[in-house]
């Protein structure tokens, strides 16, 4: 091996991106932010008909650290993309009928670890002096008394474990990052993608437009959705189906007219063949109803949401297709796939977002030259394939934890087979009272707690590491940090999701 | 449904897995258990050779309320920050130290950094960037500060001691503490007839000693886990071919050096492992391809002082128990695995074992998804440090039959992606459970000659001209940084020089 680096010569000189929507502009922003220098000239092709798929969606937390990178101040992000608070989501009926449970974001607890607080809390139960979980939480407890305040930086108070996200419109979003992109040189081409063109390596040479132009690059990012017109229509890279584990495979959408104050948290409604949201928006709510198509025609589930809409429907209604899953390898020679072109884990939990961040995260740190060798995005691949599967494993608890079993969806869910992972899990939590946290987790342990609390598959046993306390030690110390918790809490002010201007105001020090 | 709680645990073996597992339960567990029993026998030696650990004893230490300074005159110890490595890169010594090559720029690890400049017709050595080698390469130590930020607080250290008076150290507070010590000889293990479990442990003198919780610390013997309940064992010696060790001890010379030296030679390495009173000193070897008289003639001719005694033998297979908790008993320390010491990763071992029993401790149900999770642990902690070693190996430039058949020999696929890896593009690939961080692998792959082929795209995006004003800066600072702290030697001589 040489020891001479050869990169001069064999630096990305032009980066092409194939799509627009949210993940083709997160890319163009990001990529756009990253490579300041002009070195490398960066193109996104999309055409004018394919608005984004322009559902009101939910983030999580990371959202943020994602703004941060691009320099993008809340509050212009916030206008733009008409964002309100997400502190968590909120689970109605999931369990059973008329059951209820908080996933807030963040950790449990303040000052003390997640194993000790996780396993206290088991034991408190276990001995019949349990308390809501969530009011263990700064988030939780923040959701559930529907209060927030964008923490100061360097908050050392209990708040500084507040943790939130936002929902937003994806298609507003999309227009934001793309001004934001273009401000900084992207090229926008608008025309249709084609395919593609090979050369005799098996890379990408250009992108073809229907109207015969073509796209010429060093690399290519393909955000062309589930049609993943490059990664699989001209690379083959093969997609490795997930729905018998995430039935569901359609929504529709419709905001509708304000249904009032509302928390600052996604509202999950399980129904007959799947679940419905509402989302708080600035003016009003977003709706949608993901469904299983085997168990529901697209017109019963039209139907259904429309009958349980809160207000009046502002538009019409959209439906949405899609089929959970991964492709099997992500990024092939000169291409990586990002969005829906790289996988899908369905709407619960908004993973859809945070992945597309994740894998800009992962490319920056892998960052190819014209050489792209297998290696790197062998390593791409490796770590994208363990992040999908852990998270896909959290989303199908929910599902098969649900103890619903009056409809056909709920009891095809109840006797699904676990993938391996997720059985390994979900019996070492029953039996022994411990999260197992693999690598390249999305959901922390925190997050895992409360779905098993929420579908109340609980442990055998505690963890034994709180028995280090004497009882009374431990139960001075743990009512000590929840009165923390619900002081910091309770100097928040009283808010409603969209209420931008409350947050900021309060002059909390 | 859960069972009852344990009330008596029983480890087999002194030693200081032994030692370190009663010195540990009973502060961790002993106000929930009736009783701690140690079962050693007077007539068995341990193998106790001067050893040297990784940073991480320093918590298990604390976690035992020891007193580091105690600690450290109690066991004739010194203070390591890293490892010197001779002879393994025919072109030039290298040192695996416990610290980092200075913060990311921009995203950008330090030593892509480092490459960058290097490309740039830079050339400094990235040994220049870290503060353990500069310190270790000038003979002093100090313990780091605790802010973080600063230089100085950057690092870490391990201990060079004597493992029989560490042993001996954690004997006499355990027994403080109320583990019962029992002198006397296995000769049979006891089972439960309904389900195998193990009931007691018979000596030889007829007493029977039972208990609830096993802990097998009796060695390379296995007595418990491999002897009575089969565990099996992973074979790994296809991978770390070396099967024996010649260990002696010698006089010192001058101050002890704070850090671990290796010395490849033909058929193997040489550890000097620098206690306060006397040098350890081993070869380990691959006695397929060299003689045992070869093999001790070899250490003893690069002794640096007068050998006290005559090398004393060591036999082993590099591998791991399957399972090494099985029904009621848990091994630890050489009865659950070997691995040579080449990265001084043996106690560290014993530590994270007792650590994950404590975390999964069962009750007398002994819920078999608790060892089901403890060995899915142990066996990546196992993997990474064995792929780990396994890289001083296969990546080393020396010529010779061992060191030919370790370049040609299939790598487990893990390890092959990394080297891949990093020669493509400078990045660490990083498992689950690793036992060492980017800035050791960077260490061995640069220190061994690995090279990337480019190094990072993102560093070319770091101005040049500054980026060279802050690594010249940093190298600076470091430099200024080892200088001002105490020789080594002098430290020791303050703080905590051995009374015997």
């Amino acid at each position: 091996m040489s020891e001479i680096a050869q990169n001069a010569t064999r630096r990305l000189r032009s980066i092409v991106i194939a799509g627009g929507g949210t993940p083709g502009w997160m890319a163009a922003a990001a990529l756009s932010r990253v490579i300041a220098d002009g070195s490398c000239a960066i193109t996104l092709v999309e055409s004018n008909a394919a608005h984004a798929v322009g559902v009101e969606g939910g983030s999580l937390p990371s959202l943020r650290a994602f703004h941060g990178l691009l320099g993008i101040e809340e509050r212009d992000f916030v206008s733009a993309a008409r964002a309100t608070i997400k502190l968590g989501v909120r689970f109605r009926d999931w369990r059973t009928i008329g059951d209820t449970f908080l996933h807030p974001f963040g950790s449990y607890g303040v000052d003390i670890n997640h194993d000790l607080i996780q396993a206290y809390w088991l034991k408190c139960r276990q001995e019949g002096r349990g308390s809501p979980l969530e009011e263990w939480s700064v988030t939780g407890l923040a959701a559930s008394l529907g209060r927030f305040g964008v923490p100061p930086p360097k908050d050392s108070s209990a708040l500084r474990h507040l943790s939130y996200a936002y929902h937003l419109d994806a298609t507003l979003y999309s227009r934001f990052l793309r001004a934001y992109a273009e401000q900084r040189g992207v090229r926008r081409i608008e025309g249709d993608v084609a395919g593609a063109t090979i050369d005799t390596r098996g890379r990408i040479e250009s992108l073809r437009l229907a109207d015969g132009r073509a796209i010429g690059g060093d690399f290519f990012v393909d955000c062309s959705g589930d049609d993943a017109l490059i990664i699989a229509g001209a690379l083959q890279s093969g997609y490795e189906d997930w729905s018998q584990w995430l039935p569901c495979d359609r929504a529709v959408t419709a905001p509708c007219a304000g249904a009032g104050h509302v928390a600052p948290v996604t509202l999950v409604t399980a129904c007959e063949a799947g679940w419905q949201w509402r989302i708080p928006l600035q003016h009003g709510a977003g709706n949608g109803y993901a469904y299983s198509s085997a168990h529901l025609s697209d017109g019963e589930a039209a139907a259904r949401l429309l009958e349980r809409l809160e207000g009046a429907p502002l538009a019409e209604l959209r439906l949405l297709r899609f089929r959970a899953g991964r492709r099997t390898q992500a990024w092939v020679g000169n291409c990586l796939a990002l969005g829906s072109a790289a996988g899908f884990l369905g709407l619960l939990e908004s993973t859809g977002m945070h992945l597309v961040q994740t894998g800009l995260g992962r490319l920056f740190g892998l960052f190819p030259d014209r050489d792209f060798d297998p290696a790197v995005s062998a390593e791409y691949n490796r770590l994208t394939a363990l992040e999908y599967q852990r998270a896909r494993d959290f989303l199908i608890l929910h599902y098969a934890g649900s103890e619903r079993d009056e409809a056909p969806f709920w009891r095809q869910c109840r006797g699904m087979e676990l993938p391996e992972t997720l059985a390994y899990k979900r019996d070492l939590f029953t039996r022994t009272g411990r999260i197992a946290a693999l690598e390249e987790e999305t959901f922390p342990p925190g997050s895992w707690l409360a779905i098993y609390a929420g579908l109340r598959l609980w442990p055998q046993r505690h963890e034994p590491v709180v028995d280090i306390f004497t009882p009374g030690a431990a139960a001075a110390r743990f009512e000590a940090m929840r009165q923390k918790i619900r002081a910091a809490v309770e100097t928040l002010p009283v808010v409603a999701s969209g209420d931008w201007e409350r947050y900021h105001s309060s002059s909390r020090e | 449904m859960a069972g009852s709680a344990i009330r008596r645990i029983v480890i087999v073996g002194g030693g200081s897995a032994g030692w370190m597992a009663a010195a540990a339960l009973s502060v961790v567990v002993g106000r929930r258990v009736d009783e701690i029993v140690l079962v050693e026998s007077s007539d068995i030696g341990t193998i106790g050779v001067g050893e040297a650990t990784l940073p991480t004893l320093r918590n298990f230490n604390a976690m035992l309320g020891l007193d580091e300074i105690e600690f450290v005159r109690r066991t004739q110890g010194t203070f390591k920050l890293g490892i010197e490595f001779q002879g393994w890169n025919p072109r030039r010594t290298f040192f695996h130290g416990f610290s980092d090559f200075g913060p990311d720029v921009r995203g950008v690890s330090p030593h892509q950094l480092w490459l960058k400049m290097r490309a740039a017709g830079d050339e400094s050595s990235y040994a220049d960037y870290s503060i353990a080698t500069a310190a270790a390469a000038l003979g002093r130590f100090g313990p780091p500060l605790a802010d973080r930020s600063s230089v100085l607080g950057s690092y870490s250290y391990a201990f060079q001691f004597d493992a029989t008076a560490y042993a001996a150290y954690l004997r006499t507070l355990a027994e403080q503490r109320g583990v019962k010590r029992i002198d006397g000889r296995i000769v049979e293990v006891r089972l439960r007839p309904d389900d195998g479990f193990i009931d007691a442990v018979l000596l030889q003198d007829g007493r029977a000693v039972s208990g609830d919780l096993f802990i097998d610390c009796s060695g390379f013997a296995a007595l418990l886990i491999e002897r009575t309940l089969h565990a099996g064992f992973e074979d790994w010696s296809r991978w770390l071919p070396c099967d024996r060790a010649l260990a002696v001890a010698c006089a010192p010379t001058g101050e002890p050096a704070a850090f671990t030296r290796s010395t490849a030679h033909r058929a193997g390495w040489q550890w000097r492992i620098p206690l306060q009173q006397r040098t350890g000193n081993g070869h380990v070897f691959c006695s397929s391809r060299i003689s045992e008289d070869e093999a001790a003639a070899t250490l003893l001719a690069n002794l640096d002082g007068e050998a006290l005694g005559a090398p004393r033998l060591l036999r082993f297979t590099a591998g791991r128990r399957r399972e090494s908790w099985k029904r009621n008993c848990v091994a630890l320390g050489l009865a659950g695995g070997f691995l040579e010491p080449l990265e001084s990763t043996s106690i560290h071992l014993v530590e994270s074992g007792i650590g994950r029993l404590v975390e999964l401790f069962p009750d007398q149900g002994f819920e078999p998804k608790l060892a089901e999770e403890y060995n899915r642990l142990m066996a990546r902690s196992y993997e990474s440090i064995r792929d780990f070693i396994i890289l001083h190996y296969c990546a080393c430039g020396r010529e010779g039959e061992l060191w030919d058949y370790c370049r040609k020999m299939p790598l487990p696929d893990g390890l092959r992606h990394q080297i891949e890896l990093f020669e493509a593009s400078g990045v660490v690939a990083l498992y689950d459970s690793g036992a060492f961080a980017e800035p050791s692998w960077v260490s061995l792959f640069l220190g061994l000659g690995v090279f990337p082929r480019r190094h990072d795209p993102m560093a070319d995006l770091i101005e040049e001209a500054g980026l060279s004003r802050e690594l010249q800066r940093r190298a600076r600072i470091v430099s200024g940084a080892a200088q001002s702290l105490p020789k080594h030697g002098t430290f020791i001589d303050t703080h905590c020089r051995a009374t015997a």
